[in-house]
């Protein structure tokens, strides 16, 4: 271990003329004139270097892991996919959804009559998608949820719905991890899921 | 302290008493909640009294009262700045407690996880610190490089700060193709403005006026009081847990460990900075080392199934439902990992007894015995002082308070 | 719990060498030790407390210069109640040991080490603070994280988690100077409804 120690340099005292303004000033100017011009000349032939974003305009491109708030997946036939069984009700570690199930005549005979989401509460730690053993709750790349009011927070099951389609990079992405061994490949489970 | 006016035929006759003034909690030259009670005479701080608590939320409590699993997303937002150690220390005190240990490549996976995060809490350091500094730039320029770490958290867990990724036994997602590539990219870009921020700052007379010579405590007084990380390091003491006592893969790979040889906040800036170059070669060690295979454990009693199995299967449906609702049930028994945290030594004390939740949840949080040891490090120095010195103690509010 | 899990102590064969350094100094102060997990851990009379630590950290076989953690427990319904653990580590010869002691919940005090290593400060005040302990010889025990009017220890077991306090307002920063202005406000404002 002691050889892997090594002691930090400390750079010589400093010498009068080191602590002189104008030689100062150069040298720091030097770097930020270049990161000025660069920045510059970037925008000019139009791709931008600098990290800001300007945000109403422009968004983030986002990672397709990118965990923004969870919403339903809503099926083709305009249903949710979920079946209540409240599995990210118990993952949830702010207790932030609410789940009241129903049964009905469909082929799916489970349904959530309420599916609440406390948006005041969630972190978006993602453990219901991960909990979900429907493919029924995901992270999708939403992340306004800014209210007015605190009761603005509360969604709803209507507002979480979201179309499948929209949600299908999300889909594909946590989709990858299926390709193991004595597993039914992504579209041989896609199909029999469909099939439901 | 020897503090007192120094041409005594002026102020003889002056009714003088020392003043007492409030930094903080949310002064602008301090990023962090704390409140320090400063005693002045003059410039000169003659006593000094440190209050934290102002971001205190129960984190042991929440813990107690959750799963094993669902501490992981509180840990995140212990030291905010380098979350994915906090996930790290926290899964491996678990898995040590359960008696577990992770596939190699999750192992390198954290590895590089927690170097990432190291870097992100360097950066947030010393650009907060030339920020309060009054250098500006050089905090612009830290935060870019930051977001090209947080650029590849995302890529890892899909966040960029509360990054909730290592599970017990596991990570939470495999990587993204592509991502070796990524990482050197946004590293080397990190880098790169870092470079700029060194020709900004550490040849900088004014800089370096005021982190020379000051905070200084010798390397006992900083032992007792249980400082650990770049601060003990820099009082040129070579602790660091990945080297004393190596977790993950930290004993598979070559780095170097820098200390300081004064111990003021300068020595601390740099050991901070060449922490920062060595954290760029694990990466860059442990990608080139990177083994194939499973991230997770097959273990239904510890680790969530793979969800393909989940669909399909009927068993790995009853797992999934048994470890949710019931949780991994680890044996009775306790257990103390120690993890280096960016701000030093990082520990979970976990104590178990048999169920689902944990009985106790303890974390030892760097943060708080470094700003414990500020009151001594600021005694008889100049207000002035007090910014740097705060600054290189790098005290997050998060990980203090809990 | 932890006792159930305890290895026996009946064999010394394969005790930690710290453990057995200890149960030859100490023989009559060790209640019980064990190495669960590699963590070499010693349990002992309260009593003992700062005899041991002192030892602990001036014994040049053993050099702990180095108090990582001091926190309690709280084991509802067994008879001592709370357990203090430090978690001690040597810098110079790098190995580590747990100390652990139990207090009962009647009067939960224990000698404070604070004259041992000097970081033992505010974590006693934060185990203070949490869970009731009080370190006798402490220099300032004072609540660290809390505020002064906080009743209760919130980490103990039998604390409910959502339990509300009453909100305080402001607080003069020298009380001695004058009549606490939270009754003040209180009646300026009306009372947090408990």
């Amino acid at each position: 271990m002691a050889s892997r120690v090594v002691t930090v340099e400390r750079p010589p005292r400093l010498r009068a003329v080191d602590t002189m303004g104008p030689l100062l000033i150069v040298r720091g100017l030097l770097v930020t004139a270049r990161h000025f011009f660069r920045n510059l000349f970037a925008f000019m032939r139009g791709r931008r270097t600098i990290a800001t974003i300007l945000y109403p305009e422009e968004k983030m491109a986002w990672s397709p892991a990118m965990r923004g708030m969870p919403v339903l997946v809503q099926m083709e036939n305009g249903k949710e996919r979920c079946v209540a069984c409240g599995l990210c009700e118990w993952a949830c570690p702010v207790d932030c959804i609410t789940i009241y199930p129903a049964e009905t005549a469909d082929e799916i005979e489970r349904y959530p009559e309420i599916f609440d989401i406390d948006m005041s509460r969630c972190m978006f730690c993602g453990f219901c998608e991960e909990a979900c053993p429907e493919e029924a709750i995901v992270m999708s790349q939403r992340v306004a949820i800014a209210t007015t009011e605190w009761r603005g927070s509360l969604w709803h099951k209507r507002d979480l719905l979201v179309p499948v389609h929209e949600l299908d990079p999300r889909l594909r992405y946590i989709r990858r991890g299926y390709d193991r061994p004595d597993v039914p490949t992504p579209a041989q489970t896609a199909e029999r899921l469909e099939k439901r | 302290m020897d503090a007192g006016p120094t041409n005594p035929s002026l102020t003889n006759d002056l009714h003088t008493q020392p003043m007492e003034i409030q930094m903080g909690p949310s002064h602008p030259s301090t990023h962090g909640t704390v409140k320090i009670t400063l005693k002045l005479d003059g410039e000169r701080i003659l006593d000094s009294e440190v209050e934290v608590g102002y971001l205190h939320r129960g984190f042991e409590k929440e813990c107690e009262s959750g799963e094993w699993y669902q501490a992981i997303p509180y840990t995140d937002r212990l030291n905010y700045a380098s979350p994915m150690i906090n996930n790290v220390g926290y899964c491996l005190a678990a898995e040590k407690l359960f008696g577990v240990e992770a596939p190699p490549r999750a192992q390198y996976l954290r590895t590089i996880a927690s170097e990432l995060s190291r870097m992100a809490d360097h950066f947030t350091c010393i650009g907060a610190s030339a920020l309060e500094l009054a250098a500006l730039t050089p905090f612009l320029y830290c935060v870019q490089a930051r977001e090209q770490i947080y650029d590849l958290h995302e890529s890892l867990c899909g966040a960029r700060v509360t990054t909730n990724y290592v599970r017990i036994g596991g990570l939470q997602s495999d990587l993204q193709p592509g991502f070796a590539e990524l990482c050197r990219e946004k590293v080397a870009a990190a880098l790169t403005l870092f470079g700029d921020v060194d020709e900004l700052l550490t040849k900088n007379p004014i800089f370096r006026e005021r982190m020379e010579g000051t905070g200084t405590l010798p390397a006992d007084a900083l032992i007792a009081y249980g400082v650990t990380g770049p601060l003990l390091r820099a009082a040129g003491v070579g602790f660091d847990v990945r080297r004393a006592e190596p977790y993950l893969v930290y004993d598979r790979l070559d780095f170097e460990v820098p200390v300081g040889s004064r111990g003021d906040n300068y020595d601390r800036y740099l050991v901070r900075f060449e922490e920062l170059r060595q954290s760029a070669r694990i990466i860059e060690q442990a990608l080139r080392d990177l083994p194939d295979g499973p991230v997770d454990l097959d273990d239904p009693r510890f680790r969530w199934p793979a969800k393909g199995k989940v669909f399909n299967r009927m068993e790995e449906l009853i797992d999934q439902f048994k470890l949710v609702t019931e949780g991994m049930r680890p044996p009775a028994g306790e257990v103390y990992q120690a993890v280096e945290g960016a701000n030093g030594e990082l520990g979970f004390y976990l104590v178990s007894n048999g169920t689902g939740k944990p009985w106790k949840c303890r974390c030892r949080a760097p943060s708080f015995s470094n700003t414990q040891a500020l009151r001594d490090m600021i005694q008889g120095a100049l207000l002035a002082d007090v910014v740097p010195t705060f600054d290189m103690v790098n005290m997050i509010g998060g990980e203090c308070d809990r | 719990m932890s006792d159930g899990e305890q290895a026996p102590s009946a064999a010394p064969a394969a005790e930690p060498a710290v453990l057995a350094r200890l149960r030859v100094r100490f023989p009559d102060a060790i209640v019980g030790t064990h190495a669960y997990r590699g963590d070499a851990t010693a349990e002992i009379t309260p009593a003992a407390l700062l005899d041991v630590c002192t030892f602990l950290r001036d014994d040049p076989g053993l050099r702990f210069d180095f108090l990582a953690d001091v926190t309690a427990v709280d084991y509802l319904g067994s008879m001592p109640r709370f357990e203090l653990v430090y978690h001690l580590r040597s810098i110079v010869q790098g190995h580590r040991v747990r100390v652990k002691t139990r207090v009962s919940e009647e009067s939960p005090r224990v000698a404070s080490v604070t004259s041992v290593w000097r970081g033992a400060n505010w974590l006693e005040r934060e185990t203070y603070d949490m869970y009731g302990i009080v370190f006798e010889g402490h220099p300032d025990l004072r609540r660290i994280y809390l505020y002064e009017e906080f009743q209760g220890y919130p980490l103990r077991k039998d604390y409910p988690k959502e339990k509300r306090q009453p909100l305080v307002t402001v607080r003069d920063v020298a009380p001695e100077q004058g009549e606490r202005t939270v009754a003040r406000e209180q009646q300026r404002y009306g009372r947090w409804p408990d």
